[in-house]
């Protein structure tokens, strides 16, 4: 049915290793921050329950490792998202370079099925750091790649201080809920009255 | 291998398709709240997670799918709790489905809404489900089950600040079920290796890689838990993660567990844990790439260094240099067998390291290099493309750091490991040194240093052994010898004894470059010498006595030899330009026998190698162009030199050649600022001889083409004419002015064969100068004025 499965919105962040995708994830969730760099193995989600237009959501955050190496099993949890987002780090010039790369890279493995509409929202993080002195990707720079790959919401955050976080998480949530679902309808070919479903083919051990 | 691809697309489509028909009744069951038949079909649902012939990449597909239509039934088990459902009930409930693997995947499911709800201590449930997951001991299902536990734990772990941390679970509790999951997923894992058939090892190998992120996800984990501070790390945590990584004694889950726990938990840490960490490398199976993982390791811990200087102390706190290094001399005298590529990548990290930590320590920077030669003495030069690489990388590092070659000139082990790249990549080296001179505009300031400069870059300076000249590119060539060139510019001191010094030891190393390098290298040195001259030329230069110090005679006899060194090139042209460079300077400082010698040398030259026509002309008119300006001559001396070039002017082969040099002579007898240099007569005879061959070439060219050729020698004689009527010149008359502009117009009338708009134009504009100066009033235009046009 598919208002059950609209209770949980999927979201997915990628970009580069240690722009702060952990940190996000953390702060908006947690409220929590910590300054040291820890890498990221695999995916790992948190959740977070949120309030839209009357109705309760989860909201299923998946973090993701920013270093290839990190991610040996691939990345077959992209599937079923309904919202993509896509961070960079104000400071670091290739990691805005990589977002059309990560952008791309999503698209192809999760093949959504209207690419051109899928939901992306980019967060610029680290505007904190020495006062905005050492950054190198301009606001505008950034909302002109954002508007040139379909008009993509763009906000400037801070997990450290928390800046921006709670609303560019909204713009993610709502954003994630337009999204059509596109579970694929499943329609059992014949009604199993028994109820024993078919024949288990597995071999080896009974575990 | 395809036919294997293809079936197993197909397994993972009827599992998929399996999974689907049983979600199907599941979501039917769920939508009509049948907790009875929802647990049936979700249990059927996780049948298909029993297979054992995807690959780990296609199960971790399947698995995702079950994931998540286990969170629809994790939500129905909080509504079922929320209407009043007993969750121990529940707990108790899933473990009646039939078979192992789908029960324990509704257990973690039921348990993490049991957790939530806090009927029970988290600690219970954890360690209730962390046990029974042993009942799974496939390795490939294990893993995954245990990674289903590990990420629907997650956010219900009692650590410190989170709602489920109380007095009955701390974050203890959370850290003891980590480590159980992460030790028994290592032992699946490494398990793995010893199972099937050894030909089957490579396809296992690839497969276990692809697992590798599970077991190390509850590093991930560990390190994410806010309770876990330094001293549990210290107490705890990183004693039996890595009691679990030395003994498990399997290569690949070695390696790849040092790398994650460098990665997953803070610099800090691993500054205060630095000897525990480093002492379990020796203990990794020898098969361990301990390069990689410890460079790793101070990449990192230099990039933490480079974050904010707040953090030295805690390095100098902790020795950190001293206890890398000597890890890292352990690693490579266990390791015999280590490539040299290893070991220089090894000092290669520990110098970014040393340059990131103690940038003031030239002493440590110093040793790391010497050690680094150590080992390449054992292994004579280089000779594979990697190791080099890595040296070039060694040896650019310091450069970078410190801008400045002058403090890398203080490192005594820099040369000797130069000494081991082969030629190529040496000069590679040389150039990046002197670009790092150029780009941070370092001035080398001592003979000293520029001696140890040389012996850095003198792959570029002279031929080494065994150095194949065809093996380079003649650009490549050129654009190494002008680097070398530039160079000689950044070499100079205030003191001009030192200065005399840098260029005695410029000079004794260029000398040995032999002649393809010396056109490059000599007319650099030269000026640079000249410079010197020019700076001392200003002074009171006799200071009595002092026989060592700089004088410019003593610079000139130098120059003197350093040209002459052209000559085994042999380079005629270029030492004759240098040798009048030299008499300007003699000149300027009076010192007239040297600039006669100059002048000499550079006749010499043009008489006896100076062969090509066209050469003779440019040199020629050098010669005339430098002479003219030259004060220090007596008439002597000035006699001998002006009849000389005159002469050479008269010999030129072509007749426009001829009648050019011959008339430019005629500034040898006139000159402006020289009172004594003003030889109307003679300044006449020139021009009329000018006039004599422009006459000859005009014939000529009649007789040998039939036109009479273009009026351009005439019009740019009247010129001349001008020129010293204007300067007062009493043989240059008005007559004489007269006929020649008839003369030109007639030529220029007469001959409608060949028309040279350019004689014309530059005619006409001759006229118009003429007209202009009429009509501008004065002293000149009443000397005009006569003039007809």
């Amino acid at each position: 049915m598919a208002s059950r499965r609209r209770m949980l919105l999927k979201v997915i962040i990628l970009g580069d290793s240690g722009v702060g995708k952990t940190s996000l994830m953390n702060q908006y969730v947690n409220r929590k921050f910590s300054n040291q760099y820890k890498a990221t193995i695999g995916a790992d989600f948190l959740t977070k329950e949120v309030q839209f237009e009357d109705r309760l959501f989860t909201l299923q955050i998946w973090d993701t490792a920013g270093q290839e190496r990190f991610q040996s099993l691939g990345v077959a949890f992209y599937r079923g998202a309904d919202c993509c987002v896509l961070v960079y780090d104000v400071n670091v010039m290739k990691s805005f370079d990589n977002l059309n790369n990560w952008r791309e890279e999503f698209l192809i493995q999760a093949s959504p099925s209207d690419p051109e509409n899928f939901p992306f929202v980019v967060l610029g993080n680290k505007i904190d750091v020495d006062g905005g002195n050492s950054r190198v990707v301009s606001e505008k720079k950034a909302k002109a790649w954002c508007a040139s790959k379909g008009n993509i919401p763009y906000f400037e955050t801070s997990a450290k201080e928390g800046f921006n976080v709670e609303a560019a998480f909204q713009c993610i949530a709502k954003n994630a809920l337009k999204n059509e679902p596109e579970e694929e309808i499943y329609l059992p070919d014949t009604i199993d009255v028994a109820g024993g479903g078919r024949q288990q083919r597995s071999s080896g051990c009974e575990c | 291998m395809v036919e294997r691809a293809e079936d197993e697309e197909k397994w993972l489509a009827a599992g998929i398709a399996g999974l689907q028909q049983n979600a199907f009744y599941m979501h039917r069951a769920l939508d009509s709240n049948n907790l009875r038949d929802a647990l049936k079909y979700s249990a059927q649902m996780l049948s298909e997670l029993r297979t054992s012939r995807l690959s780990p990449h296609k199960y971790y597909e399947l698995y995702m799918r079950a994931f998540d239509e286990l969170r629809k039934l994790e939500m129905f088990f909080k509504e079922e709790a929320r209407r009043g459902c007993s969750i121990i009930d529940l707990y108790e409930l899933v473990q009646h489905a039939g078979n192992i693997l789908p029960r324990l995947y509704l257990l973690c499911t039921v348990g993490s809404v049991y957790i939530k709800s806090k009927e029970a201590p988290a600690k219970d449930v954890l360690k209730d489900l962390v046990e029974m997951c042993r009942g799974i001991q496939h390795p490939v299902r294990g893993l995954f089950l245990r990674s289903y536990l590990s990420q629907v734990s997650r956010d219900k772990l009692p650590d410190i600040g989170s709602e489920y941390e109380g007095d009955a679970d701390t974050v203890v509790d959370a850290v003891e079920f980590l480590l159980q999951n992460f030790t028994e997923m290592n032992k699946l894992w490494v398990r793995m290796q010893h199972q099937g058939p050894a030909r089957e090892k490579e396809k296992r190998e690839k497969e276990r890689s692809e697992l590798r992120d599970l077991v190390g996800k509850n590093l991930h984990v560990l390190g994410q838990l806010e309770g876990v501070d330094l001293d549990m790390y210290k107490e705890t945590v990183l004693p039996r993660v890595l009691e679990q990584v030395v003994n498990c004694k399997d290569e690949i889950a070695q390696f790849y567990l040092m790398d994650c726990i460098i990665q997953v938990f803070p610099d800090e840490y691993h500054l205060q844990t630095l000897e525990t960490l480093l002492g379990a490398c020796p203990q990794l199976q020898p098969s361990v790439d301990i390069k990689t993982v410890l460079s790793q390791l101070m990449e990192r811990l230099s990039n933490y260094a480079a974050s904010s200087a707040e953090v030295l102390p805690e390095f100098l706190q902790v020795e950190a240099f001293s206890k890398l290094s000597n890890a890292i001399w352990k690693v490579i005298e266990a390791q015999v067998d280590m490539p040299i590529f290893g070991a220089v990548t090894l000092y290669s990290s520990l110098l970014t390291f040393t340059l990131h930590v103690h940038p003031d320590r030239l002493d440590y920077v110093d040793q790391v290099l010497g050690a680094c030669v150590t080992k390449l003495s054992s292994a004579g030069k280089l000779e594979d493309s990697k190791s080099t690489k890595q040296i070039v990388a060694l040896l650019s590092a310091p450069l970078e750091k410190y801008n400045d070659i002058v403090t890398v000139l203080k490192l005594s082990n820099y040369p000797r490991v130069m000494e081991y790249l082969d030629n190529r990549t040496n000069k590679v080296m040389a150039i990046v040194i002197i670009q790092s001179i150029m780009k941070n505009k370092t001035c080398i300031a001592t003979a000293e240093k520029v001696e140890a400069l040389f012996e850095l870059i003198k792959g570029l300076i002279k031929d080494l052994d065994g150095d194949l000249h065809d093996e380079l590119d003649d650009e490549d060539f050129k654009e190494e010898q002008n680097s070398v060139a530039r160079l000689i510019q950044m070499l100079y001191s205030d003191d001009p004894d030192e200065m005399l010094q840098i260029i005695c030891a410029v000079r004794k190393h260029f000398l040995t470059g032999g002649p393809q390098r010396l056109p490059y290298t000599i007319p650099p040195l030269v000026f640079s010498s000249l410079k010197l001259i020019r700076k001392l030329q200003g002074q009171d230069e006799n200071v009595v006595g002092e026989e060592a110090s700089a004088s410019p005679k003593k610079i000139f006899q130098l120059l003197n030899q350093t040209i002459e060194a052209l000559s085994v090139v042999p380079a005629s042209e270029l030492a004759l330009r240098l040798y009048l460079q030299c008499a300007e300077a003699a000149n300027d400082c009076d010192l007239e026998p040297v600039a006669y010698e100059f002048f000499t040398q550079a006749y010499i030259l043009y008489e006896e190698e100076i062969a090509d026509s066209k050469a003779q002309v440019t040199a020629l008119h050098l010669i005339v162009g430098t002479l003219q300006r030259m004060h220090v001559f007596g008439v002597e001396n000035r006699d001998t030199l002006t009849h000389k070039a005159t002469g050479y002017s008269a010999k030129l082969l072509k007749k426009p050649d001829q009648c050019r040099a011959v008339y430019a002579c005629s500034h040898l007898f006139w000159v402006d600022d020289q009172d004594s240099i003003r030889d109307g007569e003679r300044v006449l005879l020139c021009l009329k001889r000018a006039l004599r061959i422009a006459n000859a070439a005009q014939q000529m060219a009649n007789v040998t083409r039939g036109s009479s050729g273009s009026a351009t020698l005439f019009v740019e004689i009247l010129n001349k004419y001008l020129y010293f009527f204007e300067k007062g010149n009493p043989q240059i008359t008005i007559a004489a002015i007269q006929s020649l502009i008839e003369l030109i117009t007639t030529e220029i009338q007469s001959d409608t064969m060949s028309q040279d708009p350019a004689a014309d134009a530059f005619f006409a504009s001759t006229l118009r100068y003429i007209q202009f100066q009429k009509q501008k009033g004065g002293a000149l235009a009443e000397k005009y004025e006569s003039i007809k046009v």
